[in-house]
């Protein structure tokens, strides 16, 4: 049997592990490599699952690892890369607002508002709760940034999945929460980005194919030609 | 048990609108679908023990007492309305092209799985399943947006989807701050709403604050408060107006439901003199923004629907007052706006059928002759906008008197600047109608505008929920007084 302290070490290692990967979607022009990225993310949350498992023995965590990896490691992202190849976007260099950089800096900063604000509200700084809400919000936020920041829909999708891993970080610390919920929120979310995703072929699809559809509902009125 | 007579009645009309072929069928499938909804609500209503026992709604995560089955009854009566409404409406999309043949059974099945989903919505009694259902909500309605395929539409939709999906991930969180309170409270965690409602007095006031304030982001988004407005607006423009009517007077709802519960959580606690000022701020800069924007507004369903988000801001200020007597007016200022705002849409949606071809969703409406090409629309939009603006005997002149007469034991100021806001916003609606309905053609040159012929059933809609609002605001029954006063003492104000 494995000590609880070098559980706890792990734990923490993939803490470091998410933060790596959440800088990366946040930073990378090369839409491939942020679908991979996310699916290392949801491996690394299961991860991180299996050794609370370990640590309290709680069956809701399996199942947990379990869906997440059908759902976020296998269906999610071939869904994604799918609809990639279709619409043939490789890069996404176009950015709102905020540039890589920026966003890069600003989400180290909300990481240390987030640490001080959560701090004053949840006792036992050590914990791993603690440690698991500071996380799981700045995982959010920095998948905030993606979506609001991106401008390609496909890549506002992956931002929003990374805000959900943020969600679920959060909730794995919370293990009571019944399994039926979890499960109706993977649903949820295979519905939205089924969703997301064929609405941006509408939107990302040929410049050609928008006119036909714009002369098609009225959109686009050319004025008529004066004798 | 009564939950699966609302499933079983969905399952049904999807799979009948999966056989057919015709849209008459999948249309009257619809509004027997709302019928028997709306039938099964007010059985409820009248012959069952309200909070209905936990046996015989069928589960422990859902439950239903007044709150509930008042939102449900509201949504029902709306959701009859517009599907008689779409009837006519489809048929003229069809028509023009604009709604593809093919994309009519997504339509229709949308639609009726978002009439079951927002009644398991009200009805649910764990907050985290509530959040589900509410979610779907989002993405049903997004598809309903989308349905037409024009760009604009895809563009509106999206923007809804990532807004009010985004923002409520934050409410989730906030429901977790609120699962880990009871845990600590309790023993076992829970977020069965009547269980934190007997609880909720013991909690502490930190936790209550932060979590409060994460699901309010979710559901103000939800329901269009500033600054989580931006996609309102959009997406109840282009929207069919059939779906533009649920969507304001049903979906708004939703997430003004969502705050009310958590909030009736934080009134047991010290956090109220911390949350109360907030949402006052919110509610007012909410009426604030939609008044600005109402002013120079030129495009119609637009202008209905920053009149929305101006009603959502009352809502909210009207929270924040916390007495009995002010959420009792809060609750009726709900209906009234619902109704109203659904007969708005339905008017509009005529007025876009006879000018359609002159103007897209976002340019700015050239409405001429409307007396003479479509009467009862234009009468539908000066009594509905009379009614919206507050005007007596209409019920939110009466909302919007006690809401400020209470606004007024707490602030004069805050009842100045709303009765400021309030008139800027009427003055926005106001100004439209008058530049936009006295319009009318030289009388010796030939009509170049054929009068769209509209069908009994899209003008059927708006004169019953016309009446509605009047008797409502003339003669409103005392039992329904009674069913109000019954959700003020289950909030525990």
């Amino acid at each position: 049997m494995i000590e609880q302290a070098t559980i706890e070490g792990i734990i923490r290692i993939l803490f470091v592990c998410i933060i790596i990967t959440a800088a990366y979607i946040i930073s990378t022009r090369n839409l491939l490599s942020v679908v991979s990225v996310y699916s290392l993310q949801s491996l690394t949350l299961i991860g991180i699952a299996l050794a609370l498992w370990s640590l309290e023995g709680s069956i809701v965590l399996l199942e947990i690892a379990v869906v997440t990896f059908v759902s976020k490691v296998i269906i999610i992202p071939y869904f994604i890369a799918t609809i990639q190849e279709k619409i043939r976007i490789k890069r996404d260099i176009e950015f709102h607002f905020l540039s890589p950089t920026t966003s890069l800096i600003l989400s180290m900063a909300l990481m240390l508002v987030i640490y001080m604000a959560l701090g004053r509200i949840i006792p036992g700084r050590d914990s791993l709760f603690f440690f698991g809400a500071v996380l799981g919000i700045s995982l959010m936020l920095m998948g905030m940034m993606v979506t609001f920041s991106r401008k390609r829909t496909i890549t506002k999708v992956l931002g929003f999945l990374s805000m959900e891993n943020g969600v679920l970080l959060f909730g794995m610390f919370v293990t009571e929460l019944p399994f039926i919920i979890e499960f109706l929120i993977i649903i949820d979310l295979i519905i939205l980005v089924i969703l997301t995703t064929i609405l941006s072929v509408g939107i990302d699809s040929t410049l050609e194919d928008y006119h036909k559809r714009l002369h098609r509902f009225h959109l686009l009125d050319e004025p008529e030609e004066v004798p | 048990m009564i939950l699966i007579a609302f499933v079983m009645v969905s399952v049904i009309s999807l799979i009948i609108i999966a056989a057919t072929h015709n849209h008459r069928q999948m249309n009257t499938v619809c509004i027997l679908q709302a019928l028997i909804y709306a039938v099964l609500a007010t059985w409820i209503a009248l012959f069952e023990q309200v909070p209905v026992v936990s046996f015989l709604v069928g589960s422990q995560y859902f439950f239903i007492d007044h709150l509930g089955l008042f939102e449900v009854l509201i949504a029902t009566v709306i959701f009859t309305c517009a599907a008689i409404y779409a009837r006519g409406y489809v048929e003229g999309l069809l028509e023009s092209g604009e709604l593809e043949k093919g994309s009519l059974k997504l339509f229709y099945m949308a639609w009726a799985l978002l009439l079951l989903v927002i009644v398991l919505a009200f009805f649910s009694d764990n907050l985290a399943l509530f959040w589900i259902f509410a979610e779907l909500t989002t993405v049903i309605s997004a598809m309903l947006i989308a349905i037409l395929a024009a760009r604009d539409n895809i563009d509106a939709a999206i923007k809804y989807i990532f807004i009010a999906s985004v923002s409520m991930l934050f409410a989730f969180v906030g429901f977790i701050f609120l699962f880990e309170t009871s845990r600590v409270r309790l023993g076992t965690g829970t977020l069965n709403w009547t269980v934190l409602m007997e609880h909720a007095a013991t909690f502490p006031p930190g936790m209550m604050i932060a979590s409060f304030v994460l699901v309010f982001i979710g559901f103000a988004a939800k329901s269009g408060i500033f600054p989580f407005h931006t996609w309102l607006p959009e997406a109840h423009a282009k929207a069919p107006s059939a779906v533009s009517a649920i969507l304001s007077g049903v979906l708004l709802n939703v997430g003004i439901y969502g705050i009310i519960r958590v909030y009736a959580l934080v009134h047991q606690t010290t956090a109220l003199a911390t949350i109360a000022p907030l949402l006052a701020l919110f509610g007012l800069l909410t009426i604030g923004i939609a008044a600005f924007s109402m002013l120079p507004q030129k495009n119609l369903k637009k202008l209905v629907a920053f009149s929305s988000v101006e009603n959502m801001g009352i809502i909210l200020v009207g929270l924040a007052i916390s007495t009995p007597v002010a959420l009792f007016w809060v609750l009726f200022h709900i209906m009234a706006h619902s109704i109203t705002k659904a007969s708005l849409f339905f008017s509009s949606g005529i007025l876009h059928r006879q000018y359609r071809s002159r103007f897209s969703s976002d340019a700015a409406d050239d409405i001429r002759d409307v007396f003479r090409l479509q009467p009862l629309a234009a009468w539908g939009i000066i009594i509905g906008g009379l009614a919206i603006i507050g005007m007596p005997p209409f019920p939110i002149f009466f909302t919007e008197f006690f809401i400020m007469l209470q606004l007024g034991t707490v602030s004069l100021w805050a009842v100045g600047v709303m009765l400021v806001l309030l008139f800027i916003a009427a003055g926005g609606l106001g100004y439209f109608v008058l530049t936009n309905f006295t319009q009318v053609s030289e009388p010796d040159t030939p009509p170049d505008i054929e009068p769209y012929r509209t069908p009994a059933s899209m003008k059927a809609p708006i004169i019953f929920l016309l009446a509605l609002l009047l008797v409502i605001g003339i003669v409103f029954p005392a039992h329904g007084m009674e069913f109000l006063n019954q959700i003020v003492t289950e909030l525990k104000f």
